[in-house]
């Protein structure tokens, strides 16, 4: 794994959290005695992503996504463990370290609300120390390639969600980083705009091939961008693999949509009838059997179209974290 | 040496980039700024109408000499506000901005970072303690025909390594608190306030206190500056003043950069790097 932007093993983060109960008794004796309870938000994860490679980093809230992303940055201390980023240990704060790497945070900002984007950029100019022969022209293609061009004069706070957002992204990547952790870039942004950062991210990581790891509640940001998908659910790693084969591991169903000339006829002998949409109607069926079935319904029904999907990916989550619940 | 030159030069430009970005910042608002000095200005005339209080209701003492010399403490005092505030906002503020994060994973050094933000709040507060002095001195039409104000300026610019290395260990506060680390900031502030004679000799306060006296750097700071300005002292009769400023100033820097390093260190352990909690 010596050839890895990003290598982690046995990666934990514990953190003590206050806890009492309401009322006023509770809040006097924890004056005198305060209680706290260990929290393992991130616990044992291993996993290495490759130069280059985008992979999706996938669980639901507080699953530790954020949190391992922070420390992937340096912005958190780990308990115990190892993490490496492009060979350095991102704790120690080296510099040379800090100038290849960005974290996007869908809920946060590193641009002043006060001043215009274009202020801000020139301060990341300084402190990441671009030459400006190579911070101009950088700084002019990612906002020809976001179309923020008359947004970057205005103060920031003057700005909607997903402009903000774009003219976050430029100025995250002004110094070309080489391994980009994206938490939740599209978070809140209408889906014009979320397909807008999705093609600008597989263009930054083509044109200069990044590392990039993403989260993202939107399996559409995931299917249009990551090969591989890491799964994490109370900070352990589910699974780790490609995004196919998520499917194949723990959805034991594919889907069969079929039209028939006949939309009334009772096709549950088939399998599980999902929904019927006027004359098309969609099964779950063994994946096992999905062949088998699928001839069976040209065989004996009269069909106009038939299609054999894999279950929507966030179907496919959904089950992942419900079998993780189950004792 | 050529390496150690362009270290040097790479990280004075980063320090040079909060340096501009607080311009930005101050010019963006500068009409609010405005406002916030006026509150200065009135805050200060309040101060020194005491000694137009005094001499009405029947006491004996040198008016324009005691008006200037509390006009002397109420600006020293102002000045040290806005150096301590800057330095306090280093964090308070980037967490209320919501930046903090981003701030703390730029490839900067802190010691450049808080330097960025020392030499900013210096200029500022130097601008504006000329400014209110000047108003003051109109307002109440203050005689200081012997003074000498470029010392005066000196001295303070020697007293403010000393107030940044303060400002410096107060700052990591909000970074250990982010609830109540803004308001214990004041507590040396306030400290500084009583023990350093803003507004009295430090003669008139309990033996323990003009120990403390002895220590802060406000109490040469000021001392000085009522010499340059009321006796007009030069920077050669200053030297017991300024010693100690520097020996001070010598010490409070290393030191405030080692607590705040530590508290850095204790907030990516506990978490306390985000806009909340």
């Amino acid at each position: 794994m010596t050839g890895a932007a990003v290598h982690v093993a046995e990666l934990e983060k514990v953190f003590d959290v206050p806890e009492r109960e309401g009322g006023l008794r509770a809040a006097a004796k924890g004056l005198v005695r305060r209680r706290t309870r260990e929290v393992r938000a991130v616990d044992g994860v291993s996993f290495g992503i490759e130069p280059g490679e985008i992979v999706g980093f996938l669980g639901p809230n507080g699953a530790g996504k954020t949190t391992t992303l922070k420390m992937l940055s340096g912005l958190l201390y780990p308990t115990g463990g190892e993490a490496r980023v492009l060979g350095h240990v991102p704790s120690k704060r080296e510099k040379a370290f800090l100038r290849r790497i960005t974290l996007v945070m869908g809920n946060r900002n590193q641009l002043q609300w006060d001043l215009p984007a274009l202020d801000s950029f020139e301060l990341n100019r300084a402190i990441y120390r671009i030459p400006r022969e190579a911070f101009v022209p950088t700084r002019d293609e990612l906002i020809e390639l976001l179309e923020v061009g008359d947004l970057v004069r205005k103060p920031v706070r003057q700005l909607s969600l997903g402009e903000r957002m774009k003219v976050e992204i430029v100025g995250s990547l002004l110094h070309q980083p080489q391994v980009l952790f994206l938490d939740e870039p599209t978070i809140g942004l209408d889906v014009t705009m979320q397909k807008r950062i999705r093609s600008f991210v597989a263009e930054y990581n083509r044109r200069h091939g990044a590392t990039v790891l993403l989260t993202s509640h939107y399996m559409a940001d995931v299917q249009a961008l990551c090969k591989r998908v890491i799964v994490i659910h109370h900070g352990s790693i589910l699974f780790d693999g490609p995004l196919a084969g998520l499917a194949d591991q723990f959805a034991a169903w594919k889907t069969i949509g079929v039209a028939l000339e006949n939309g009334q006829i009772d096709l549950g002998r088939y399998g599980e009838v999902l929904h019927r949409d006027g004359d098309w109607v969609t099964l779950r069926v063994p994946k096992a059997e999905t062949s088998l079935v699928a001839a069976r319904l040209l065989a004996e029904q009269s069909v106009l179209d038939l299609t054999i999907e894999e279950p929507p990916i966030e179907d496919v989550i959904e089950l992942v974290f419900a079998q993780e619940r189950a004792p | 040496m050529s390496t150690l030159g362009t270290t040097l030069r790479s990280e004075l430009v980063g320090a040079g980039g909060v340096v501009e970005r607080n311009y930005y910042l101050t010019k963006r608002y500068i009409w609010w700024d405005l406002a916030w000095f006026i509150w200065t200005v009135a805050n200060t005339l309040t101060i020194v109408f005491i000694a137009k209080g005094i001499e009405a209701q029947g006491g004996t003492l040198d008016v324009n000499r005691v008006a200037t010399s509390l006009l002397i403490g109420a600006v020293v005092w102002a000045y040290l506000g806005v150096l301590f505030e800057f330095l306090m906002e280093t964090v308070a503020w980037e967490r209320w901005e919501g930046t903090i994060e981003y701030t703390f994973m730029a490839p900067l050094s802190r010691s450049m970072h808080l330097a960025g933000m020392g030499v900013f709040s210096v200029l500022y507060g130097l601008l504006r303690a000329i400014f209110l002095f000047t108003v003051c001195i109109w307002f109440f039409d203050l005689s200081v025909p012997d003074a000498q104000f470029m010392a005066a300026l000196v001295v303070l610019a020697i007293a403010s390594i000393s107030f940044l290395g303060i400002g410096m260990m107060t700052s990591v506060l909000p970074l250990i608190s982010p609830e109540k680390g803004t308001q214990l900031g004041w507590i040396a502030q306030g400290t500084l306030l009583v023990v350093s004679g803003v507004y009295y000799p430090v003669d008139v306060l309990p033996t323990w206190m003009q120990w403390l006296a002895k220590i802060s750097p406000a109490t040469y700071a000021l001392e000085a500056a009522r010499a340059a300005i009321l006796d007009g002292q030069g920077l050669s009769t200053m030297w017991d003043e300024i010693w100690p400023l520097l020996i001070i100033g010598v010490v409070s820097i290393p030191l405030g950069l080692w607590i705040f390093a530590r508290g850095e260190r204790y907030a990516k352990k506990h978490g306390k790097l985000k806009r909340s909690g």
